[in-house]
Order: C-alpha cells, then sequence, then structure tokens
C-alpha cells in the first residue's frame, strides 16, 4: 500500500520531497565530506579550518553530535552519492559551504581517549604531544607526535563512546530502512543499509583499518614510487591509529606543477590502483585526492584505509574477463557475458550487443587503444555522467552489485582525480604490465623500476621462503 | 501555544514544501546574528540550554496534547484559527515565538510577545461544549498553556534529551515565569519548580476532551501532506508522545499505553535523531545551533 501511494501521480508530495531531499543530500553529502579522513596530513596551517570554538568537550557532545543516528546517516548519505544520481552534483557547493562544520574534540577530550586507550596521558605515551589536531577524521581526528623512540607519527583518535553509539544506530535496521526509503526514493535501500552496517562496524574498529595499512605498507615495502606508512602497532588500538608521519605536497598543490610532473604523478596513482586491484586483490576504497601526498618525480604516498575492500577470485574473475574479451580479443558476446556474470547487466535484456560494448566501453576508453590519451575533466566528467545515466538503453537493465560498490567508487574518483591532473600516458601499456593475464614488459621509466622492485621483492619472498 | 494568529501559508503552497521547512526558517529567524543584549534569559540561563535539545519536536507534540485538554483554551484555537489546514506552518509560528522570546534580545522577544498579546485581544467567544465564556487574554487560561508547555519540555528533556538533573529542571520552570509574564501572566502565578507545575496542572478542574481537541489530537498525530516515510516516522514519534503524558490525560483521550520498549531512550533517541537529522539539513539550521553554541561558551 505504501509502496502504491508512493507511486501515486501526486505531484505536489513529490515535489516536496525533491526539494526536501535536494537539500538532505546537501547536507548530507556536505557534512560528510567535512568529517572524512581526507585532509588527514593537512598541513598545520590548515588547522584553522576546525573549528575549535566549537569542540566537543564531553563524552555527551559526541553523542549529541554524531550519535542518535546521525554519524550513521552522513555515511549512508555519503554511500548513496555514489550510486544516486541526484547526489553529485550537490557534492562541491555542499563541501564548500559546509567544510568548516566539524569541530573536533577538546585537548581535554582527545587526552582521555589516549589514556583510557594507551593507558597514560599523550603527553608521557609520547615524547612530543600536538594537543590539537590537524585533521578531523571520519569518527574522529589526528593529532602528530613523536614517540618516546624519535619517530614522527600521526596518532588518529576516535571520538569516546562513537562505537558503541554506531554499532546500536546500525543495528535499529526498521530505522534505517525508513529514513533512507524517504531520503533516497527509488534506491535499493536494503542493500544499501547492509553495506552501511558492513563498513561502520569495520570504520570504528580502528584495528582492521590498521591490518589493512599494513598489509599495503608490508607489499609496497620499497616500491620506487607508491609509499604506505607503516602502522606503530604498540601505539595502535580499537580506537587509536598510529602511523608513520608522511609530510608532502597536497593535491591542489599538485595542480600548479608543470605537465610533466603531473602525468607521473597519475601513472603512480593509476599504477597503485591496478597494482592493488589485480595483484594484491584488495583496494584503499577511498580515492580522494585528499588521501594523496606528492613528492615529485612520481612518488605518491597512500594514506586512509578505512575503506579496504577485499577482492576474492570469484569477484575478480568477470571483471578481468571484461576487460580480456572487450580489449585484448575484441569479443563483444564474450564482454556481455562477463558483466552479465558480474551482475552488471542483467542477463537477456533486449538490448543489442554493440549498444552494451558501446555503452560501457566508455569505463575502458583509456586502454582501449595502444596510445598516448589525454584524461581531461570532461572525460572525467562523462564518465560520472555515463555511470549515473538513468535514461540510457542500458538503464533498465543496470545495476551495481554490492561486491563492486566500492570498485565503482575507486573508478569514479581515479577519473576525477586523473582528469583534474589532465594526465597523458599510454595508459594501455600500463595496464598490460599489470594486468595478469597479459604481463607484458615495463613500458615506462617507472616501470622499469617497478620492474625491478618487483623482482628483488619475489626474490624476498623466495629467500624466506627457502629459509623457512 | 496555539490560536495566537492564523496562520499565513495556504495550504497549496504548505504541501509543496517540506513539513520541515518552515520551522527550519523560524529557527533560523530567531536566532539573530547580531543581539543588542543577552535577551530576556541570557546564554547562561538554563532556558538557553533546554530549548536547544533536539528532543523539541517530541515535546512540542505532547504540550499541544496537554494544552488541547482545556476546554477553553481549545475552543479559542478551534475558533479563531484555519491551523488544521497547515497545521506545520502553524507549529512553526509557535515555534517561532518560543525561539524568539528565548534566544532574541530583548527587544525582539518584547516586540514578539506584544504581536501575540494583540491578537489574543480578538480572541474571545463561548465555548459551545461547556457553555463558557472564553477569552485569549485571561491570566488563567495563559498560565495552563504555559504549563503544558514547560511540563512537557521539562519532561521530555529530561527523559530523552541531554542531560538536565532535578536542580537544573526546577532552575528552567523558575526562570521560565519570565516567559509566562510577558505574555500576560503575573509572575507570582506562575508554578516556580517540577513538582509545583504538575501540581498546578492536575489542580485544575476544567480539564476534558473537547471534540475540538479530540479532532485537533488526530491532526497533530497524522497530519496532512506526509509522504507515507516521514508519515511513519511521525506516528512512531506521536506514540512516544502519547506514552510520556500523565495517566490523567492518556485515559481522558482513550490512548492505549505503548508498549515499553517503544519508549526505551535509545530507540527514542535515535528516531529525534534521525529526524532531526533531516531538520538540520535545510539551510540555516546549523549555522543557528552554532550561534547559539557559541554565544553559550563565550
Amino acid at each position: 500500500m505504501s509502496t502504491a501511494r508512493r507511486r501515486s501521480p501526486v505531484l505536489q508530495s513529490r515535489l516536496s520531497r525533491s526539494a526536501a531531499l535536494a537539500r538532505l543530500a546537501l547536507r548530507i553529502g556536505g557534512r560528510y565530506l567535512a568529517r572524512s579522513p581526507r585532509l588527514i596530513f593537512a598541513s598545520v596551517e590548515r588547522r584553522g579550518e576546525l573549528r575549535h570554538e566549537l569542540a566537543l568537550r564531553t563524552a555527551d557532545d559526541v553523542a549529541e553530535e554524531l550519535g542518535s543516528m546521525k554519524g550513521a546517516l552522513m555515511k549512508l548519505g555519503q554511500m548513496a552519492s555514489y550510486i544516486d544520481e541526484d547526489m553529485p552534483p550537490t557534492f562541491r557547493a555542499a563541501m564548500a559551504r559546509l567544510q568548516h562544520n566539524a569541530p573536533p574534540m577538546s585537548p581535554a577530550l582527545a587526552s582521555s581517549v589516549i589514556a583510557d586507550e594507551l593507558g597514560d596521558v599523550p603527553e608521557r605515551i609520547f615524547a612530543r604531544w600536538d594537543p590539537l589536531p590537524f585533521a578531523a577524521a571520519s569518527i574522529g581526528q589526528v593529532h602528530r607526535a613523536i614517540t618516546l623512540d624519535g619517530r614522527a607519527v600521526a596518532v588518529k583518535v576516535q571520538y569516546p563512546g562513537i562505537a558503541r553509539t554506531i554499532t546500536s544506530d546500525v543495528r535499529n535496521v526498521a530505522l534505517l530502512r525508513r529514513v533512507a526509503a524517504a531520503a533516497f526514493p527509488g534506491l535499493d535501500t536494503r542493500s544499501l543499509i547492509d553495506e552501511l552496517g558492513e563498513r561502520l562496524r569495520e570504520e570504528v574498529d580502528y584495528r582492521l583499518e590498521a591490518e589493512n595499512q599494513e598489509l599495503f605498507a608490508r607489499y609496497y615495502e620499497g616500491h620506487p614510487v607508491i609509499r604506505v606508512p607503516h602502522v606503530v602497532g604498540e601505539l595502535s588500538t580499537a580506537r587509536v591509529l598510529t602511523g608513520e608521519l608522511v609530510v608532502g605536497t597536497r593535491f591542489d598543490d599538485v595542480l600548479q606543477w608543470n605537465q610533466r610532473e603531473r602525468n607521473l604523478a597519475a601513472e603512480t596513482i593509476n599504477r597503485f590502483v591496478s597494482r592493488s586491484l589485480y595483484r594484491l586483490h584488495a583496494f584503499n576504497g577511498d580515492p580522494h585526492p585528499g588521501n594523496y601526498l606528492f613528492h615529485g618525480q612520481g612518488r605518491v604516498s597512500f594514506l586512509d584505509f578505512g575503506l579496504t575492500k577485499h577482492f576474492s577470485d570469484e569477484d575478480l574473475a568477470p571483471l578481468a574477463d571484461a576487460v580480456r574479451f572487450l580489449v585484448i580479443e575484441n569479443d563483444g558476446d564474450g564482454f556481455r557475458a562477463s558483466i552479465e556474470r558480474a551482475g552488471f547487466l542483467r542477463p537477456g535484456a533486449p538490448v543489442p550487443t554493440d549498444v552494451v560494448v558501446d555503452r560501457f566501453g566508455l569505463f575502458y576508453a583509456t586502454v582501449l587503444r595502444d596510445a598516448p590519451m589525454t584524461i581531461t575533466p570532461a572525460y572525467a566528467s562523462a564518465i560520472v555522467r555515463r555511470f549515473f545515466d538513468s535514461r540510457g538503453p542500458l538503464a533498465p537493465y543496470s545495476d551495481v552489485p554490492r561486491a563492486y560498490v566500492v570498485l565503482q567508487r575507486i573508478n569514479l574518483g581515479l577519473y576525477a582525480v586523473l582528469g583534474s591532473l589532465n594526465a597523458t600516458a599510454n595508459w594501455r601499456r600500463i595496464a598490460e604490465e599489470i594486468w595478469p593475464f597479459v604481463n607484458a614488459p615495463p613500458s615506462t621509466p617507472i616501470g622499469e623500476a617497478e620492474a625491478r622492485w618487483e623482482r628483488e621483492r619475489k626474490g624476498q619472498e623466495l629467500s624466506l621462503d627457502r629459509s623457512a | 501555544m496555539m490560536g495566537r494568529y492564523r496562520g499565513d501559508v495556504s495550504p497549496e503552497a504548505a504541501s509543496q514544501i517540506s513539513m520541515m521547512e518552515p520551522l527550519a526558517r523560524a529557527f533560523e529567524r530567531s536566532v539573530p546574528p547580531d543581539p543588542k543584549d543577552g535577551g530576556l534569559f541570557g546564554p547562561h540561563s538554563v532556558v538557553w540550554r533546554v530549548h536547544r535539545d533536539r528532543s523539541f519536536s517530541l515535546a512540542a507534540i505532547r504540550s499541544l496534547m496537554i494544552q488541547a485538554l482545556h476546554p477553553l483554551a481549545m475552543a479559542g484555537v478551534a475558533q479563531h484559527s484555519n491551523w488544521q489546514r497547515d497545521p506545520f506552518g502553524r507549529l512553526a509560528a509557535t515555534a517561532g515565538y518560543v525561539l524568539t522570546v528565548t534566544y532574541g534580545d530583548t527587544a525582539a522577544a518584547e516586540g514578539a510577545a506584544a504581536r501575540v498579546r494583540a491578537v489574543h485581544t480578538h480572541v474571545r467567544g463561548t465555548d459551545t461544549v461547556t457553555g463558557l465564556p472564553y477569552h485569549a487574554d485571561d491570566p488563567n487560561l495563559l498560565l495552563w498553556v504555559h504549563a503544558g508547555m514547560v511540563d512537557s519540555i521539562v519532561h521530555i528533556v529530561r527523559r530523552y534529551g541531554r542531560s538536565l538533573d532535578a536542580a537544573d529542571a526546577d532552575r528552567y520552570v523558575a526562570e521560565m515565569a519570565r516567559f509566562a509574564e510577558i505574555i500576560g501572566v503575573p509572575a507570582t502565578r506562575v508554578p516556580a519548580s517540577v513538582a509545583a507545575l504538575r501540581e498546578y496542572l492536575e489542580s485544575v478542574e476544567l480539564r476534558q476532551v473537547t471534540p475540538a481537541a479530540a479532532e485537533a489530537i488526530a491532526i497533530v498525530l497524522d497530519p496532512p501532506g506526509l509522504d507515507d516515510d516521514t508519515r511513519e516516522l511521525w506516528h512512531d514519534l506521536g506514540q512516544v508522545a502519547i506514552g510520556t503524558l500523565p495517566d490523567w490525560a492518556r485515559s481522558m483521550y482513550g490512548f492505549i499505553e505503548p508498549l515499553p520498549h517503544l519508549m526505551e531512550r535509545e530507540p527514542v533517541r535515535q528516531l529525534i535523531g534521525a529526524l532531526d537529522f533531516a531538520y538540520e539539513s535545510f539551510p540555516g539550521v546549523l549555522e543557528a545551533r552554532e550561534r547559539i553554541e557559541l554565544r553559550m561558551r563565550a
């Protein structure tokens, strides 16, 4: 009954909802982004952007600000923004308007969390402790510190009590469903809420993030251009995450660098995405510019592993097949069968295969031809538009299966980043180095260095195996 | 609190916008960026602390339920207002008044009270159920309306809002005497503690559910113009409000007491939080809250 009435042609209520929802979307998207860990290693002077005058001073303040569904709904809005075509256009304006709405913890409150988690006040746990955070995180904030043995670290501190309240909020599925249905009509809110529950349960336990970050840090150990800071395990708990402090140039400033440098940076980001996916079978699902720090000559540090997705062979196989059929074997039917198998396209949709190839092909445009290609901002936004296209010939039959929601975020975010850099490279050659079904030789200087690194890695693994 | 003046939003216009939008606009307007002084209560009062609580929507529903139980207060509303056609616009007007008197500077608070008193002079008539004459200026009616509101706010905030201990709850009730005074109740007549307030409410002889009250509360519990999902959330809120009523009020209406698990603090706070989240999504709400917070901290 409820569905029937919702679809009834009462224009007024539809209008009222979309007007309110546009604002809700604005608020949700913006609020979340303002709190997210994107700015983690931002420079100290950006501290001024945190609203210290509104600092949360007690656990009661925290509960008021982020408890009672608020944290959960912010996250839900953020997730919906990646699959609801109404959201993205409002994003930038929302960010600009709401960037300032991220009250940090007061120094005393942050200190009390450190004391609870690490056994003593930060001034005694660390040789130096900056009582003012330099960045906000989604459910906490980040402080600079120097460990007793002299390492510069970034310490992410979780809001007290937030884990308990978020866990309880996520359990109230009935309420979440209703709110989600009101806020995002037409969306499959059931799978979204399942995903939300999983994500938040992961996010409140920093040990998972630490584990993931360390997985990446170990894998990329010694890599010529990719760097992932190590976790300081003895100073990390479920609520405190201490990692090596990285200093570098922020994305906004990199946009002022010359095109050669920008191309190198883009190549490294692209390699990181492909390699993590195809070789490590894991990906940090937050390809946000704030999660990168740049060091010149293609060297990039990757931060924030709060949203890491591990892919099984079964998850990956249809995706790899799709690329192989489309790009290498030029087999439209094979391509179509693969994306049907992955769940992106309903089997038997009454759409000719060449239309399927044409529509989905845009997503593979960078690797279709063996030639240099510039990823322009226009191409990046065309990708986003195509992805959110609800009117195209495939729209009634396509969907993003849950297993790939994170992957879609990676893709959309990646193209936005590469587009901003206006980067040129032979992306096909780079991809062929990394695709396990091609394993091509190095095609660029970075590729050469990477190949050397990989040989050394393998050598080390072998010698470790032998000694074991 | 009802019946101060007629809603000025046409029902057609009201249904085009979300129910929360007029509330959001009223809130934004009530908290001045540039106040001349601290107003009637001041940023360090308990009134400031209590009136920014997110459980205010729930307190508002409970207030209306108590206030409607005085046949003469109810008659004044029923005969002089078309609020049924735009309940949320009407609620926003009342909320705007409460918030202006709270967070506005002294001139704004007194101006708002003067406007309401001017409207009240024209609100008079005879209640068809009891046959008694009424006049909105009557301090007895004003006191009833005041007590219904203050009792509801204290009860709801203590139960579902931010921490408010018994001493501060009494301080709140005492501070609110000023609120009643500017609308025309002699300060000496206003109960100054939680217990005195409750005692007063139960001492009023003329309490009953008139058909006008039953109709009004039916609309409060199921307002027109909500989409299905919002309506369900609102229904839940109404059930909680019913559960918080004093037994005498609930049995007058013939409401069944909701199951205890519906009344637990955590799920109710989640419900309030979800609605508040949507409310905060309206431009200006968060900024107004920040203005209040910053002044309270100064």
